[in-house]
Parts: structure tokens; sequence; C-alpha cells
């Protein structure tokens, strides 16, 4: 298997899932019609609603939705599974789940008046719906900051060339939005000067070290990595706080095997007892992140964050432009690069030490969230999306073209990763530097592709999380500012954010936290079909396409939880020797997978009692239900 | 589409097409949160501006009414926007995106 035959299963099932599929749905059951009038030209403000060109749209759209999700979870499907099933499942997934979940929530708010799918549920099933939805929200949230938090905190404390460029991408956030805003400065100008200046400063991280092939970098003779590096043993000089375990071996703490098969024992890894040490350097690391995204989060939007965003939207799009063209041109100019090196298959049910479950069915499908289909598309494509869209005839290149795109994304990683062997963000940053190493023709050598990998993963990563603890802090609010006032104030909502956080970060969980942030996220995707199943059914049409996957997705994400659930019980909770915040970790994850479980439930109660009222009662005689 | 509306646009010739795709895809990609955003917090200080001119026609009165109707021609052509804006239901999710 090399990158090119996932360049060509990725273009042939996309092409024919769009052309076959999706536009016979579009065509048949939604019957997308461009002459009706869309929110967008109904309720123009010039601000919420707003006719924009469908190319625009596109852009806005799959910016939005692609973040760290396909990246991620992809890499630590096939580190788990091997990257047959992983391709599988994003080439089924997307096909039949993944653009049918973004498309139909657009429509579905895009017929009801622009609302979003909370005001919809509270419509169409029952208030309390709608109050459910926000509390799984902030858990969602919550999970995602973890998880999130934790590989790049990871990433930091153990690569040295990799700091420098987030620092400078912070001061040229800072930079960039006073030159655009205050300065009134020409936008390409600063465009070049701060996304030049940024990628400069992530490549030359590595700059003076010395790599030799199946070593440890030395970081000793780089001035910049070098300074990182004696700072970082400084702090961790103290030695480990304490251990933690990951059975799984997916923590990014834990390095790949070497030649011999075997891990080797690292400053953050000890290979004789498979524990992980949580170094003063991985805190340092955890709690500048929080600073950087506490700042992202309460700092005016257009002085940091925005800029911020901006700034890793071009790195990104420039490393994965670059990335792409390597994978294609890998197979006709270096066929041993282009060689995936990774098994293509490790069993239905991976042995994993400890007594922890990871089965392919349902761990799979929440472990690849986003690439294959995610909830959180949904919830952006009904809101942000669908008040923009000009015509209904734009919400399927716009939102499934949006989910295919991203697709992409995942195949794009999964390749990376393959290539590079191993495990981990490691080895998509070393699938990175292998493939822009290619896509430059030798100009830019490995270990700077390499950084520039790292970095930019970090980059993707980091933007989002600014944006989530935004977002959480907004939903603290909300949710619980009218039990206390204290929780609509910006600063105490986004600390007591950053903290559950933090603990949740320092607990060790890693795997399983993203585990039970996919299986959040794909619970949502399913309860966004779910909506669109009783919306459908309640104006008469057919809806078996939504339908289907929904129940799919919602045996298959309670299962996941309650699989996570089980995993962390027997082999953190109680299990003996853990250090006292993985033990208070796990059961607080525990608790979480059973609520989102138990919400999932009442919601599925529900919407079959709505179910029942739309199929007993033609749909212009049923009444909306009371508010409680 | 034979109603389709966009069949009655000027379409450009095919390399000006596609360049002009990508220069929308990519102002999508980068900038339109941006230039939304603005739009927004436009948007919201205008209307918080008419609800406290005009706020009896919600049935808030602020200001007296002498000083609202020496303002009423400036703001008549929000007027409907604000209202529709105003009393719109909102929730969390309105204040994510």
């Amino acid at each position: 298997m090399s990158s090119l035959w996932i360049v060509v299963i990725g273009a042939v099932v996309i092409y024919l899932a769009y052309n076959f599929y999706a536009r016979r749905i579009d065509r048949t059951v939604m019957e997308a019609d461009a002459a009706k009038a869309t929110p967008a030209r109904m309720y123009m403000d010039g601000a919420d609603f707003m006719p924009t060109s469908r190319f625009v749209l596109y852009g806005y759209h799959f910016k939005s939705i692609a973040a760290a999700g396909p990246i991620v979870g992809v890499i630590t499907a096939a580190n788990l599974w091997g990257w047959l099933p992983s391709i599988l499942w994003l080439m089924i997934g997307v096909t039949f789940i993944g653009w049918a979940s973004d498309y139909s929530a657009i429509m579905m708010a895009v017929r009801n008046d622009g609302n979003s799918l909370s005001a919809i549920a509270h419509r169409l099933i029952s208030p309390r719906t709608r109050r459910i939805l926000f509390v799984f929200i902030f858990f969602y949230l919550l999970l995602i900051a973890g998880a999130f938090v934790g590989i790049m905190a990871a990433i930091l404390a153990a690569r040295p060339d990799v700091p420098f460029g987030i620092l400078v991408l912070a001061v040229m956030g800072l930079f960039g939005g006073y030159a655009i805003y205050r300065m009134r400065m020409s936008i390409i100008g600063v465009t070049i000067l701060t996304v030049g200046l940024t990628l400069a400063a992530m490549a030359l991280g590595p700059l003076g070290a010395t790599f030799e092939a199946g070593k440890a970098p030395n970081w000793a003779t780089a001035p910049i990595a070098g300074f990182v590096d004696s700072l970082n043993k400084s702090i961790n000089a103290s030695g480990p706080l304490y251990a933690v375990v990951d059975p799984t071996a997916a923590d990014p703490r834990i390095p790949p095997p070497g030649a011999d098969g075997k891990r080797p024992t690292t400053a953050s890894y000890n290979a004789t007892t498979g524990e992980i040490n949580v170094l003063p350097g991985f805190l340092v690391a955890s709690l500048l992140l929080l600073i950087f995204s506490y700042l992202g989060a309460n700092m005016a939007i257009w002085r940091f964050a925005q800029p911020v965003n901006y700034i890793g939207f071009w790195i990104m799009a420039i490393v994965i432009l670059a990335s792409a063209i390597g994978a294609v041109l890998a197979p006709f100019t270096n066929a041993g690069v282009a060689a995936f090196k990774i098994p293509d298959f490790k069993g239905f049910s991976p042995q994993i030490a400890g007594g922890a479950l990871q089965p392919l069915w349902p761990m799979l499908f929440v472990t690849i969230a986003c690439g294959a289909i995610s909830g959180w598309h949904a919830l952006f494509g009904s809101v942000g999306t669908a008040r923009q869209l000009e015509y209904e005839t734009d919400a399927l290149p716009v939102g499934g073209g949006g989910m295919f795109s991203e697709n992409t994304l995942g195949l794009l990683s999964l390749t990376a990763v393959a290539i590079a062997g191993g495990a981990g963000a490691g080895a998509f940053a070393a699938g990175v530097g292998s493939l822009i190493n290619v896509a430059s023709f030798g100009l830019i050598g490995v270990p700077f592709g390499t950084a520039l990998g790292f970095g930019t993963f970090v980059v993707i990563v980091l933007t989002v999380v600014q944006l989530v603890f935004r977002v959480m802090r907004v939903t603290l609010g909300e949710w619980l500012g009218d039990r206390w006032v204290g929780f609509k104030n910006q600063h105490i909502a986004s600390i007591i954010g950053m903290v559950v956080t933090m603990a949740l970060v320092l607990s060790g969980t890693w795997v399983y936290l993203w585990q039970m942030f996919g299986a959040s996220n794909q619970l949502m995707a399913a309860l966004s079909l779910l909506l669109v199943t009783i919306w459908l059914r309640s104006v008469g049409r057919n809806p078996a396409f939504a339908a289907i996957p929904m129940l799919f997705m919602y045996v298959t994400t309670v299962a996941a939880s309650l699989v996570t659930a089980y995993n962390l019980f027997v082999t953190i909770a109680t299990k003996s020797g853990q250090a006292a915040i993985s033990v208070v970790g796990a059961w607080a994850m525990i608790a979480v997978a059973l609520l989102l479980v138990v919400a999932a439930l009442v919601i599925a109660w529900d919407a079959w009692h709505a179910w029942n009222r739309y199929r007993t009662v033609p749909p212009e005689e049923v009444q909306a239900p009371a508010a409680a | 589409m034979p109603d389709d509306p966009r069949s009655t646009e000027e379409k450009p010739g095919r390399i000006r097409g596609i360049f002009g795709r990508l220069r929308e895809i990519t102002y999508g990609m980068a900038a339109h949160d941006m230039t939304r955003y603005a739009l927004r917090t436009r948007a919201s200080m205008e209307h918080l501006f008419i609800l406290t001119t005009m706020g009896d026609m919600l049935g808030i009165p602020i200001l007296p009414p002498y000083y609202s109707l020496r303002l009423l021609p400036y703001a008549v052509p929000q007027i409907s926007t604000w209202k529709r804006r105003m009393l719109r239901e909102k929730d969390l999710t309105d204040a994510m995106f």
C-alpha cells in the first residue's frame, strides 16, 4: 500500500458518493429548490442573516469544521487497529453518514426559519431536549479541551524545537490584531509578515541540532531548541511528580517501539513498568497553554484570538497543501517514502494490558471522530452556515462538500502516520516532514519538515482550544448564570473551565478523554440526525437516509461511552497503586460518561414520543409541546 | 435547473471563473469570519442605540418621545431589521457561532 492508493481511493469514493448518493437525496428527498427564499434572503439583516456566495460559504464552512479532530482521531485509531479499519471507516462513514449529517442539519435549519438545532428540538421534540442539549454541549466542550490540551502539552514538553514557533505565533497574533485593526495596515502586508515570521520560527526550531537515524536528536548544538531543552531539564531536575498508566499505549508521551519492537525508556516513560511519568515540564507546558487560551478566550476577539486563528489558517493551509502535493508525488519520486510502514490490521479486539477493552466496534467509530462524521459540524452548520445560504441548492456543495473535504484531511493524516511508521502525533509530524521533503524536491530537510509538522499540529489544536474555552465560558454563564451570578463573569467562568480541564489533563487518562470526546461528538451527530428524522417525519418525507445512520451512531456511541467507563473503572479507578488525581479523574470521567448516556436516553425517549405524535396525527395538526 | 435564479447571472470566462472561485474560497477560509464578526459587532452597537432611542416601538420607553421623534428619520432604514433581530428568540447556540 502506498500514498497514491489513498489518493485514488479517496477521489473515487468521494466522487461516487457525492454524485450518485448525495445529489440523489438532495433532489428526491429534500427537493432543494433555488427559487425558494432562504432565511438569509427573507431576514437579511447584514449581520446574522446575509446571503453569501456559495464559494465563500464553502470556504467558511470548511475552515470552521476542519480542525484537529480528523488528525488526532486517525493517528490514534491507526495505532490501535491498523490503517485498514481506519480508511474503511473514513470512507464508509463519510459516504453514508458524515455528509448526510452536515447537509441535513443545514437544510433543516433553512426550512425552519434559520433556527438552531436546539430551538428546533424545543419545538419538534420537547422543551427539556433543549436544556439537555446545553448540558451536553458543556461536557462536550470540556472533553475537547482536556483531550487537546493534553496532547499539546505532551508535544511541547517532549519537543524542544516546537515551543519557539508557538511563542512567535502568540506575538504575531498580538501584532497582527493591532496592525490590522488599529494601525489599519494592509492585510496583505500583515499576512506576509506575520505568517512568514511564524513559519520561519517554526522551521528554525531544530536549526543546529544533530539528527542521526535510529537515535534521539541531539538538541545541545541547536541555539533555540538547545536553550529550551536545557530549560526543560532544569525544570524536570526534581524528577517526576507522579506516575500514571495508559494500557492502550496511545498517550502521546509514550514513545513508539524501536527496531527491536520494544519501547525505549525516556524521561516521560518507564518501559519496565509501563508507567508514564508526569514531569514538572508537562505541568508547565499545560499551564502555558492555558494562559494562551485564557488570553484567546478573554481578550477582545480582534486583539488576539482572531489574528492567531488567521495566521494559523495560513500555516495550516501551506503545510497541508505541501503535504498533499508530497503524497501525490512520493510514489513516483521516492517509492520508499510513500510505502506504508504500519500494520494494516491489528485484530478486532487488540490485546490491551490491565483488562481494558478496545473492541473495533464500537471504539473505532468514536476514536475517528471528525473525518467520518461529527456533531460539531451539524451544530455549526445549523447556525453559522444555514443563515448565510443564498439558495437552497447551495446546501449540498457547502455542507456536503465541506464534509467530504474534511474527510480528505483525515486521509492525509492517515497517509502521514502510515508512511512514517510508529504512532501518535510524532508519527504524524514525521510523515508530514517526509511529504514536505518530497514536495520541495529535497529543499526542506526532513527534520525541518518534521518541526513544521509538529508546529502545525499544535497551531491547529491551539486555535481550536482558545475558541473552545471562549464558548465554554459563554455556555457556563448561560447554563448556570441564574444560579450564581459569578458564572456570568467571564474571568471566573474561564478559570473554572480551565481548572476542571487541567484536572482532567493531569489525571493521565488521555486516550479515554479522547474516546469520550469522540463518543460525545458522534452522539451529538446522532442527535442531529435524530432531529432531522423527526422533522422529515413531521413534514411527510422519507427519513430513511437520516434514520438508519442515526440508529447506528446512537447505539455505537452509547456502547462506546459504556466501554470507556468500564475501561476507566478497571484500569484506573479500582486499581491499586494509582495516583490520587488519576483515580479522582477516572471517577469524574465515569460520571460524565454515564451522564451523557442518560442524557442521550432521555432525548431518545422524548424523540420516540415525538415520532409517534407525528406518525398518528397529520403534521399540520400537531401542536408544538407546551413550554415546561 | 430551468428556474434557477443563477442561470440569469452573467458568467465570467472559464479561467477567470476558476480564479474567481479560488479567490472566494480562500477568502471564505481566511477572512470571512473576521468580516462577519465586524459586521455583527457593528449591528449590535447600532441596534443597541436604536433600542435606547426607539425603545417604545418594542414597549420599552427609555428616551422621551420628543428626542425619539427627532432621531426617527435617521433610524427608519434600520427599524425593520432591528425589530426582527431584537424580537428573534435566541439561545446558547446563537451565541456560540
